[in-house]
């Protein structure tokens, strides 16, 4: 099943490669340069997606104490932090060019930064609690409160400053990108969703095994 | 403006060193999980857990 | 709870007294760092300031557990009857006055040291600084007791702690430099209403969640 989920991975990210680069035309502003958005966006939709997937499954486990439950919150959340790390390293090489820093302490780049070291902590946690059964219990608190805890960051952060783009899909009423622009996006956001399903399962199978190994 | 090639090569390369990196480490945790278990068979003296409580405790 | 309450507060007069220390240190190198310009010093304030709060808080609350561990309670701690969000309740009360107290004295020594007028801020200094320090508790109180059984506590504590805090952090900073720039309490309504938000959200995560890290 984990290997079914990898081919339909591996298409769609064909197909978005092939949406992001053929079918999606030169930016008009930016040029070129703007393809790295069929990446760069869809990577922190999914890393979120993650997030929250790892925020339920942690009161999952903490409602019934499943392993199963423990195995896909820390999957989940490592799976997330990694496409969130894409995320930030790829907005930086797109930064360098368009905006002529690698860096900047905009809204969107502060909040994600800050929620990528909130989950780095979450991993950090895992790996320093020794007995798996008290290593479950606290990451599942930590995950909890980690995830309640982004839209206070974006919140913050964005009342703090705001230099970014304007968020455009988002907008009530319609959106501002061309229509083929906003295909790409959304087949590119499939494709890393797929990936990013595959990296869960095969990541949640690898820990139970490994759990059923020291047991 | 141009269109600075170099730098979407730059972004998919990294995406593809991060994710294929991890690809890879996925696997090399399942062989090494898959050695485990040729070379140590587990024994099965009790019968498969029912609850889904607590992990087993090593007597 | 309220004996628990007290018991802890007895045994930190000796962090009490590290953390007045420690924020007086902590004055005086700002102090040489920023040097004599004034305006430089007004603009920084409130963020080093909260800079101080802050770092006084990881070492603080870091401690806070460590009386138990050090002394085998924690066992005790574990198998007592009853609620153990009472607990929570406790070492978060204690924490706040704790915390509060070693702000109240920084708070004066800055205007001592560094001549700047708070009175007709105050009130609403007091609300913000208030309800910065809950969030603050709040949080360090479920993640000290977290961290008091891992291997790495010194470490891991203040790496859990300080991201999580951010938009504490932010709203507290922000809502004090309005509030020193001589602006109305209901001008950054929007901070010290985040402020209250996140304190809910921590206060209700910690008391749900704290009899899970009691497990063991």
């Amino acid at each position: 099943m984990v290997r079914v989920l990898g081919w339909f991975a591996v298409v769609a990210v064909v197909a978005g490669l092939a949406m992001g680069f053929g079918v999606a035309p030169r930016e008009a502003t930016q040029g070129n340069v703007q393809r790295i958005m069929y990446l760069h966006v869809p990577a922190v939709w999914v890393a979120y997606l993650a997030f929250i997937v790892g925020f339920v499954a942690s009161i999952a486990y903490l409602a019934r104490r499943r392993n199963g439950a423990d195995h896909l919150a820390h999957a989940a959340c490592e799976v997330g932090t990694l496409f969130l790390g894409v995320n930030i390293a790829t907005g930086a090489i797109w930064g360098k060019p368009t905006w002529g820093t690698w860096w900047t302490w905009d809204a969107r780049l502060t909040s994600v930064a800050v929620v990528f070291v909130m989950f780095l902590a979450y991993l950090l946690l895992r790996q320093a609690v020794e007995d798996p059964e008290r290593s479950a219990r606290y990451a599942a608190v930590l995950g909890i409160v980690a995830a309640l805890n982004i839209p206070l960051v974006h919140f913050s952060v964005y009342w703090w400053r705001t230099l970014h783009q304007p968020p455009s899909l988002l907008k009530p009423g319609s959106s501002s990108m061309p229509g083929s622009i906003l295909t790409a996006l959304l087949v590119n956001f499939a494709a890393l969703a797929l990936l990013g399903a595959y990296f869960v399962a095969r990541r949640t199978r690898v820990l139970a095994d490994e759990a059923e190994a020291i047991a | 403006m141009p269109d600075h090639w170099g730098f979407v090569a730059a972004a998919y390369g990294l995406a593809l060193v991060v994710f294929g990196g991890y690809w890879r480490w996925l696997g090399q945790k399942e062989r090494e999980l898959a050695a485990l278990k040729r070379s140590d068979p587990p024994s099965r003296t009790s019968p498969l857990r029912s609850e889904p409580a607590s992990r087993p405790t090593r007597p | 709870m309220a004996w628990k309450d007290l018991v802890v507060e007895r045994r930190s007069k000796e962090t009490l007294n590290s953390l007045l220390f420690f924020s007086l240190a902590l004055l005086f190198v700002f102090q040489f760092t920023l040097g004599p310009d004034r305006e430089r010093l007004a603009a920084v304030l409130p963020g080093v300031l909260w800079l101080g709060f802050i770092l006084s808080s990881v070492l603080g609350l870091g401690r806070t557990f460590m009386v138990e561990r050090d002394n085998d309670c924690w066992e005790a701690l574990l198998l007592a009857p009853g609620d153990k969000s009472a607990v929570y309740v406790g070492k978060l009360v204690a924490c706040l006055a704790l915390m509060l107290v070693v702000e109240a004295t920084v708070l004066a020594l800055f205007t001592v040291f560094f001549n700047v007028d708070l009175g007709p801020a105050l009130p609403g200094l007091a609300l913000v600084i208030v309800l910065g320090t809950l969030g603050i508790a709040a949080v360090g109180a479920l993640f000290a007791a977290m961290t008091s059984q891992v291997r790495a506590r010194e470490l891991l504590f203040p790496v859990l702690l300080l991201p999580v805090l951010v938009p504490v952090l932010l709203g507290a900073v922000k809502a004090t430099e309005a509030l020193l720039l001589g602006e109305s309490l209901a001008s950054v309504a929007h901070w010290w209403q985040l402020l209250v938000a996140a304190d809910v959200v921590y206060i209700v995560v910690g008391l749900l969640t704290f009899d899970v890290i009691l497990e063991g």
